[in-house]
């Protein structure tokens, strides 16, 4: 593995007595899609703020690119703040270059690759219309464009789905993706874990200010165990003994098209247990089902499963 | 250096897009030119006032005629003489009274001089149609013809149902719907409403106040005493002061006949006057005569301490709402993440006082162009000040008291701005640094006239008024003690204010909610100090 692009050590951040972020460590190899999940409030903002220097740690050690302060390399960093914002006056070519001069490039390099991304990103027509004038999904892809045009090695986007209809959110996520095949790092926040699971290699998860997961999307899911859910009318005792069942909850059918007395149930199972063999224990036993649903755990369920109990208590900060 | 360059251009660049820049910028000229060119026409275009006079007593119509023909020759030979500074061949303002003498300098010079008796030579020399046929061969080819002022006030006819002999009030009560606009009268066929009515009782003469006499002023109201003048317009004085006038020289002629006095002896000793030569002790021997220029040189600071303080009031707009914009749209944290607070600070600082010079420069470059193109008298007098004033001390006192006076408000402004979200919160805020800003225009006029007084030095030495306070004294020689340490205290400051902004602008700019209470504030100062 190369030399991290970012790296904390025991970072903490705190607001009066309220503690924003409690000793988070975090280390993201080069050119990886790193996921930034959890709950609102849980620290995720403050957290890149921090990384950015826009905020000091109060305690801990940040290194971005090398650097003890992103502000010493701010240059090689791109970032999109979580609430978008943009000079409402500017047009739209000439936003996207004033970032990328502060950014360190020239008048003309700036303007030249404002354009291209437009046309890239299917913006060309709005090149000079003024930001007033775009929609908020617009205004927000010319703020993700404003935040790469400089080429920047590490690229830090905070919600950069939230506002985007289905369509620009497959072309913001393309536009990660072609991020990452060109080498650069990208670290992004979201709380929609489908955008997670189809682009980041790895995870990280906080909630209440504090890390509950960093690994890989497989080791995330890993986390908690298989679901079976079948529905029957029939007594499921027999299954419910087999090995590798871990638990068994049931649930309400709310679906009318069922016979009456169908009852659904929720199987636990071990990793390595095989769902045909809990299938075919149900033929044997003559439990006759009516759905037979065999899931493995997505990040939805995993972000539940670690916090959903502090996301439902800490709602708002 | 670069970022903050780049924040202060696009500032700039973005400023100078806006309207309200544009108001700014052609606001002042054109309510200058209004100024300038209206109240010289204002005086030609008031309507013509139509007058009833009926002179029962029999003895002062004519006086009254007279003077109201003789205001009016008045007005016609002043338009003339304006008419002929302005349209000489070479006129210039400069060497006009230093050509050789003719007859036409003549008239300049007594109308110069001794107005009333260059009325009498205007008059007894034949008036406009002399004057015109005098002044001819000295118009320059391309002058207009000279258009005579129309008179002011002309006398009515009266209405055939009126008995000019009958009782005052009879004569009062027919003429009363004509004097409420109810009927409208006839002048020389044409209908047109009646301004005033003036109604001299027959035994007017009666009610004569001499000072042997003050008492009779006590005895009991017994109805309206003297000459009458009836009119609904109570704000325009002209005719009822030319009247009373008038009717008061002829009195006093009767008065100074019937006691034996020479009215011409008398007429000559009320014109005899003493010139009075003001001196500047601080001038050259044989320069001391102070001419307008200097006067004007005295006054000049006020303008100046009025430009700083308008410049001022049009960047504080700048400086809030575009640190409110960036705060409420949320702009400055992709700001933060590129440069520091401190170079977004001095980017805005510098872009915005940028565009306040632009303004001044642009209100100066207009007030040239205007003083070339629309030469009148007026605006030759104003080039000879403007000459002079350029090459006086005032310039350099003026850049630098703008600068600093920019930098010190600027940066209050600006942490301020850092501060709130909305302009609704900033205002609140301001209102006390507003209330500060109003002392030093306030005090203004006491200052100009009393530079180097107590109100004056104590105003020096706060900071927050030096820069008003010595530009305004900058022309009375302030003592060099005043000038060199309020400069010091003024420069410390000055950088103080701009440090501790820069602390309160960092805090302040990723806050979000209501701004903080002093005590909040003090903390983040502390904060950001550690």
């Amino acid at each position: 593995m190369s030399t991290p692009v970012l790296e904390l050590t025991d970072v903490s951040k705190c607001y009066g007595n309220f503690t924003a972020v409690n000793k988070i460590n975090i280390s993201i190899p080069q050119g990886s899609v790193y996921g930034f999940l959890g709950p609102n409030g849980a620290g995720k903002t403050t957290t890149i703020r921090m990384i950015l220097d826009i905020l000091r740690p109060d305690e801990g050690q940040i290194q971005v690119l090398g650097a003890n302060s992103a502000m010493k390399v701010r240059d090689r960093i791109g970032y999109l703040p979580e609430e978008k914002g943009l000079y409402k006056k500017m047009k739209v070519w000439a936003i996207i270059a004033y970032f990328a001069t502060l950014k360190g490039m020239s008048r003309r390099q700036a303007k030249d690759k404002a354009y291209t991304l437009l046309e890239k990103y299917g913006l060309h027509d709005f090149a000079n219309a003024s930001v007033e004038s775009l929609s908020k999904g617009m205004g927000q892809k010319v703020q993700v464009l404003s935040s790469i045009a400089h080429d920047p090695e590490l690229v830090i986007l905070d919600e950069p789905f939230s506002g985007l209809d289905p369509v620009n959110q497959e072309v913001l996520e393309q536009l990660i993706r072609d991020l990452a095949a060109n080498g650069q790092t990208v670290i992004f926040s979201t709380h929609v874990m489908q955008h997670a699971e189809r682009l980041c290699e790895r995870l990280l998860l906080i909630t209440q200010g504090s890390k509950v997961f960093d690994g890989t999307v497989d080791e995330a899911r890993a986390i908690i165990p298989r679901r079976i859910v079948l529905e029957t009318r029939d007594d499921i005792n027999p299954i419910r003994s087999l090995a590798g069942v871990l638990s068994v909850q049931e649930h309400p059918v709310d679906d009318d098209t069922r016979l009456p007395g169908t009852r659904q149930w929720e199987l636990y199972v071990k990793e390595q247990t095989d769902p045909q063999l809990i299938l075919q224990h149900c033929f044997e036993s003559g439990v006759s089902l009516s759905r037979f649903d065999f899931t493995q755990a997505s990040l939805h369920d995993v972000f539940v499963h670690l916090v959903g109990q502090d996301a439902r208590e800490h709602n708002f900060r | 250096m670069r970022v903050t360059l780049l924040i202060a251009w696009r500032e700039y660049m973005e400023n100078v897009k806006t309207k309200g820049f544009w108001i700014g910028v052609l606001l002042v000229p054109i309510v200058f030119f209004l100024i300038f060119h209206v109240s010289s026409r204002l005086a030609t275009a008031t309507p013509t006032r139509y007058y009833l006079l009926i002179d029962q007593s029999g003895d002062y119509a004519a006086a009254v005629e007279t003077a109201i023909r003789r205001e009016h020759q008045r007005r016609v030979m002043q338009d003339f003489m304006r008419y002929l500074q302005e349209n000489r061949r070479n006129a210039d303002a400069v060497s006009f009274r230093a050509e050789p003498a003719s007859q036409l300098n003549q008239l300049l010079d007594s109308y110069d001089n001794d107005e009333v008796a260059a009325l009498d030579q205007w008059l007894s020399s034949g008036g406009l149609d002399y004057a015109l046929t005098m002044a001819q061969p000295y118009l320059r080819d391309d002058a207009p013809d000279f258009s005579e002022p129309r008179p002011q006030f002309v006398a009515a006819t009266l209405p055939p149902e009126v008995d000019p002999d009958a009782d005052p009030q009879t004569v009062a009560g027919q003429l009363r719907p004509y004097l409420n606009g109810e009927r409208r009268i006839n002048v020389d066929g044409d209908s047109a409403s009646l301004f005033a009515l003036i109604l001299i009782p027959e035994d007017v003469d009666q009610d004569i106040v001499r000072p042997a006499t003050i008492q009779g002023l006590m005895t009991p109201d017994e109805g309206p005493r003297g000459v009458q003048y009836w009119a609904g317009n109570l704000t325009d004085t002209r005719l009822s002061g030319a009247i009373q006038n008038s009717i008061n020289s002829a009195i006093r002629q009767q008065e100074y006949a019937s006691q034996g006095i020479d009215i011409a002896a008398v007429r000559n000793v009320q014109r005899t006057r003493l010139p009075l030569s003001r001196l500047d002790p601080g001038k050259e021997a044989g320069e001391e005569a102070v001419s307008l220029a200097d006067t004007f040189r005295q006054w000049a600071p006020m303008g100046f301490v009025y430009l700083i303080f308008i410049s001022l009031m049009q960047s504080v707009q700048y400086l809030l709402s575009n640190t409110i914009e960036e705060k409420s749209n949320r702009i400055i944290e992709v700001l933060l993440a590129s440069v520091t607070p401190g170079e977004l600070m001095m980017g805005k600082l510098l872009g915005i006082g940028i565009t306040g010079i632009t303004t001044i420069l642009a209100w100066i470059g207009s007030f040239f162009i205007f003083i070339r193109l629309y030469q009148t008298v007026e605006t030759a007098m104003i080039v000879q000040v403007l000459d002079v004033l350029l090459s006086s001390d005032l310039i350099p006192y003026f850049v630098f008291y703008y600068l600093c006076c920019y930098a010190l408000y600027a940066g209050i402004f600006l942490a301020i701005g850092s501060l709130c979200n909305t302009l609704k919160e900033a205002q609140s805020l301001m209102m006390p640094l507003m209330a500060v800003l109003v002392v030093p225009i306030l005090t203004m006029s006491f200052i100009a006239q009393d530079p180097n007084g107590t109100l004056a030095r104590v105003m020096s030495w706060i900071p927050l008024f030096t820069p008003f306070t010595m530009m305004n004294r900058a022309a009375a020689q302030p003592p060099m003690v005043d000038v060199v340490g309020t400069t010091i205290v003024l420069v410390l400051t000055t950088a103080a204010v701009l440090w501790l902004s820069g602390r309160v602008f960092r805090q302040g700019i990723l806050r979000s909610g209501q701004p903080p209470r002093i005590i909040e504030l003090w903390r983040m100062l502390r904060r950001s100090a550690s």
